[in-house]
């Protein structure tokens, strides 16, 4: 079942002064299908975050549409697309992006908070996130007092409370340590297999392994893209290293 | 080159850091400026040539050592907010090459920059506006009187060199700091995760012991005499408390809001309270300057704008007739001599005294036990609240004063309080018990016994003769304090002012002739004293309004500045936020209700304090003979009110500033 659907999206931007134009994106169609796992693979540069951030309605494009349930997310108002976002879209950054003055539960209650749940039902709905994370110890402490990868597991329950139709997870093992790193992908491979549709943005070769499908974007396009199947992860890994070399030494597109 | 790169890099930085400098300078070229003002008032040549001038020179003088010490602590204080933003900057700079002699060199040339610039305009300005405040002054003190443009180059070069020198400190402090820190420290500024404070418990108590105290005293007060040095203990009190609860208080305070589930996860308080809670640990300090300085500014204005306004009562309470005049050691030759020259004076130009009050009256000093009085010299202890005024008044004068035929026995007596009430049926004094037959409401007596810091009381006693007794008794038991029997007489004249005052000076002369060297004669008469009076208070007034205007100056500023740092430290938080779903208009909800409690907080606790501060203030004006309460609550709340609306302005203005730096995008 198609859940995302990306049409011919393109992207300028122009300079401040009215200078030059720079296209981040120039034509990316793509859908995503409902519990899929995809991760979006490119150089610095490539518009892997401008793709991310329009997806997230945190920007708009210069033309082409985003859908989710076939609903296009550029035409929702203004005043109802903070509420959106929340309610159907999971985030998980880099840099973790929890907030020094809320407690670990706070950080992760905060989109709760902000749609009105009442105490109660975000309580029962945390309990059970947090077991699976492994986060039930940490809750009362503060983002200071825990480490790198509790912090991003912190970050990932608070995209899960949600429920959301789609996790957006931007470069998610970028800060992490490599046992971290594999845990959070453990970690998301488990929550993808428990149905809920996943798009990361990565450069990391081992991290998109694990993803069901690997998308390539290479100067605002879609360059490539890989199906999982039946390969293991280290069979993955190693197409996905390929491709990369390919892209890199400027090799011809093949299916 | 080199130094033409320093100097254009100086300049580059002060235009970057525009939000943040611009107002410093501002700050600065206004200090200055009022500086200048006071300085330039308080040195007129031509101050001195008015009425009451001296007391007007000592008023001003007095303001202007309370700003220059203002103008140092404040210009330290907005130049710290400016060092703390500009850290990573510096930092930045020394990685990228500029090793530290080179950094100094640029904060000299920045500084410099500033202080010329401030100097300059704030000279500049001051000395204008001195001569148009000048102006304000006397119309103020309903002098008309027009004088010339004055320059005061010595003053004008003091200032320069004191500020010059305030800027010179700051610089130093600004280059300690910078000295002091490695450049890691410095690119990474104030943004080390903080532990979330903890209530303070002994701070609290405290603060709560010393608040607590400070209003029973406050509330509890009700001698004149003892007001000042009570009030005063009471204002320390309620300062440590202040301090107190809004460091220790305030977090006490959110933390039990944050154990509320149900008030705290809400969308607007969340964010808020948890802000606010990391707030307070940096700004409580801050605050609670800012709460003392608008008590500050509201108690001074609110007192002397009703003196001011009630300057016709005072003077009216003060003086009962227009005219008084006020013979001692004289006999009764004497007082005919005075009435015949009063005729005369007004008489040269057609006027005759009207509402005429005389009496004779011995007026002596003692200490009240109840219902005795104690006299001799060891018994009056100049401090002690149970001192009183005793006014002995023969019935005959008694009853012509108000039209009476009281008659008395030898031991028997009326008694007619001020201020305070007499509860008992007799009174002893020097001997003699007299039975108290009547009190009396009200004595068209001397208003000067209201200007004395003590009580008094009017004793009517059978004839002259018995006031006679009681002057030989008194004399005989103390000789460092001499009674004195004296004749009042009071009379209004229908005359305009510069007739008055014509009149008072023919009074002084003629009166003197008349008693001939035998005791002494004081004529006073309220046009006269109107003068001094405007002097005293419209002078207090001006102050009033030339510190209150410099000190809302200072508090606006000082929550500019807080607003604006943790603005920049807030817009990360903010961007987080919004990320996970909150929209732009509870971002905005959220700041106004965050900048709202940071700037109504303080009002808030200086309105409660002044609300405490009432009784002991009216208690206070009581001795300056300002006992119109109804005027002093108006005034209060007139000045809490244009406060206020100051206050909503420059609110409205941050909230808006904070929030485009908050939703700036990078």
């Amino acid at each position: 079942m198609k859940l995302l659907e990306v049409r011919n999206l393109k992207k300028t931007y122009t300079t401040r002064f009215g200078g030059s134009q720079v296209q981040a994106l120039r034509n990316v169609s793509f859908t995503v299908d409902s519990g899929e796992f995809i991760a979006i693979m490119g150089e610095s540069g490539s518009g892997k975050t401008t793709l991310l951030n329009i997806i997230a309605a945190l920007d708009r494009p210069t033309s082409g549409e985003v859908l989710l349930n076939g609903r296009n997310i550029h035409s929702i108002k203004e005043s109802e697309v903070a509420a959106f976002r929340r309610d159907n879209l999971g985030f998980v950054f880099q840099d973790f992006n929890l907030l020094d003055n809320f407690s670990i539960q706070d950080n992760i209650f905060l989109p709760l908070v902000l749609a009105r749940k009442p105490y109660k039902e975000m309580h029962e709905r945390l309990q059970p996130i947090a077991h699976m994370l492994g986060i039930s110890h940490i809750l009362s402490k503060f983002p200071y007092e825990v480490s790198g990868g509790e912090k991003q597991r912190a970050a990932v329950a608070r995209a899960l409370i949600t429920n959301p139709k789609i996790i957006l997870a931007d470069e998610p093992t970028g800060a992490l340590d490599s046992r971290a790193s594999d845990n959070l992908l453990k970690l998301f491979s488990d929550i993808n297999r428990l149905g809920q549709t996943v798009l990361m943005v990565t450069h990391s070769t081992k991290a998109a392994s694990n993803a069901s499908r690997v998308l390539f974007i290479k100067d605002g396009e879609i360059f490539h893209q890989l199906h999982k199947g039946a390969s293991s992860n280290e069979e993955q890994y190693q197409k996905i290293a390929d491709t990369l070399t390919m892209i890199a030494t400027g090799g011809i597109r093949h299916e | 080159m080199s130094k033409f790169f320093y100097a254009r890099l100086a300049i580059n930085n002060i235009r970057r850091n525009a939000q943040t400098y611009v107002p410093y300078i501002v700050t600065a070229i206004g200090v200055i400026m009022m500086f200048v003002i006071i300085g330039m008032m308080t040195n007129n040549t031509q101050l001195l040539k008015l009425r009451g001038g001296t007391t007007l020179r000592t008023i001003l003088f007095f303001g202007t050592i309370v700003v220059g010490i203002f103008s140092l602590i404040f210009l330290f204080y907005t130049n710290s907010f400016l060092v703390k933003r500009r850290k990573k900057e510096f930092g930045l700079m020394n990685i990228l090459g500029m090793d530290k002699r080179h950094l100094a060199r640029v904060m000299f040339l920045e500084t410099l920059i500033v202080a010329v610039i401030s100097i300059t305009l704030g000279i500049l300005s001051g000395v204008l506006l001195s001569k148009l405040m000048f102006l304000v002054l006397l119309k103020i003190l309903n002098f008309e009187v027009q004088l010339g443009f004055e320059f005061d180059a010595y003053f004008t070069l003091f200032t320069a060199m004191l500020f010059a020198g305030i800027f010179f400190l700051s610089l130093l402090n600004n280059l300690r700091q910078v000295q002091l820190a490695n450049p890691i420290e410095l690119v990474k500024g104030g943004q080390v995760g903080e532990r979330e404070p903890k209530t303070n418990w002994p701070a609290f108590l405290l603060g709560q012991i010393t608040l607590g105290s400070g209003y029973y005293i406050a509330l509890t007060m009700e001698n004149p005499i003892t007001t000042i040095p009570a009030f005063f203990g009471a204002v320390v009190l309620v300062i440590i408390g202040t301090y107190c609860l809004f460091t220790a208080g305030s977090i006490w305070f959110l933390q039990l809001l944050r154990k509320n589930k149900k008030f705290y996860y809400h969308p607007q308080h969340f964010p808020n309270i948890s802000g606010m809670i990391y707030r307070m640990k940096q700004n409580a300090v801050g605050l609670a300057n800012i709460c003392i300085l608008s008590t500050m500014v509201l108690v001074m204005l609110s007192t002397t704008l009703s003196l001011y306004i009630g300057m016709e009562d005072v003077l009216r309470t003060r003086y009962r007739r227009n005219f008084e005049l006020t013979a001692s050691d004289i006999d009764s030759v004497a007082v005919q001599r005075i009435r015949d020259a009063v005729d005369s004076v007004l008489a040269k130009r057609g006027k005759a005294p009207q509402d005429i009050i005389s009496y004779r009256y011995l007026a002596l000093t003692a200490k009240q036990e109840g219902s005795s009085f104690a006299t001799r010299k060891n018994d009056l202890d100049m401090f002690s609240t149970a001192l009183k005024y005793v006014y002995f008044v023969p019935v005959e004068d008694y009853n012509a004063l108000t039209n009476r035929s009281v008659v008395l026995e030898d031991n028997e007596a009326l008694i007619c309080s001020a201020r305070e009430a007499y509860d008992y049926d007799s009174l002893s004094i020097l001997g003699r018990t007299f039975t108290i037959k009547e009190k009396v409401d009200s004595f068209q007596g001397d208003g000067s016994s209201l200007v004395f810091l003590y009580s008094s009381y009017y004793v009517v006693v059978k004839d002259m003769d018995t006031v006679q007794e009681m002057y030989h008794k008194y004399t005989a038991e103390n000789e460092l304090y001499r009674p004195t029997i004296s004749y009042y007489f009071g009379f209004d004249v229908d005359a305009n002012r510069s007739e008055s005052l014509a009149i008072h000076d023919d009074l002084v002369a003629s009166a003197k002739q008349a008693i001939a060297g035998s005791g002494y004669v004081v004529v006073e008469s309220a046009e006269n004293a109107r003068d001094d009076f405007y002097s005293l208070y419209g002078g207090l007034f001006f102050l009033g309004i030339f510190l209150g205007v410099l000190f809302i100056g200072a508090t606006v500023l000082i929550i500019y500045y807080k607003q604006i740092t943790e603005g920049f430290e807030d817009k990360h938080r903010f961007e987080i936020m919004q990320k996970v779903g909150m929209s732009r208009l509870e971002v905005k909800k959220t700041i106004k209700d965050q900048v709202l409690m940071v700037f109504f907080l303080p009002l808030i606790a200086a309105i409660i304090h002044i609300a405490f501060a009432f009784k002991p203030i009216t208690k206070m004006l009581a001795l300056f003979n300002l006992t119109n309460i109804a005027l002093f609550i108006w005034c209060t709340l007139g000045v809490i009110l244009v406060f206020g609306l100051f206050y909503a302005v420059v609110y409205v203005l941050t909230a808006r500033v904070y929030y485009q730096i908050v939703s700036a995008k990078e």
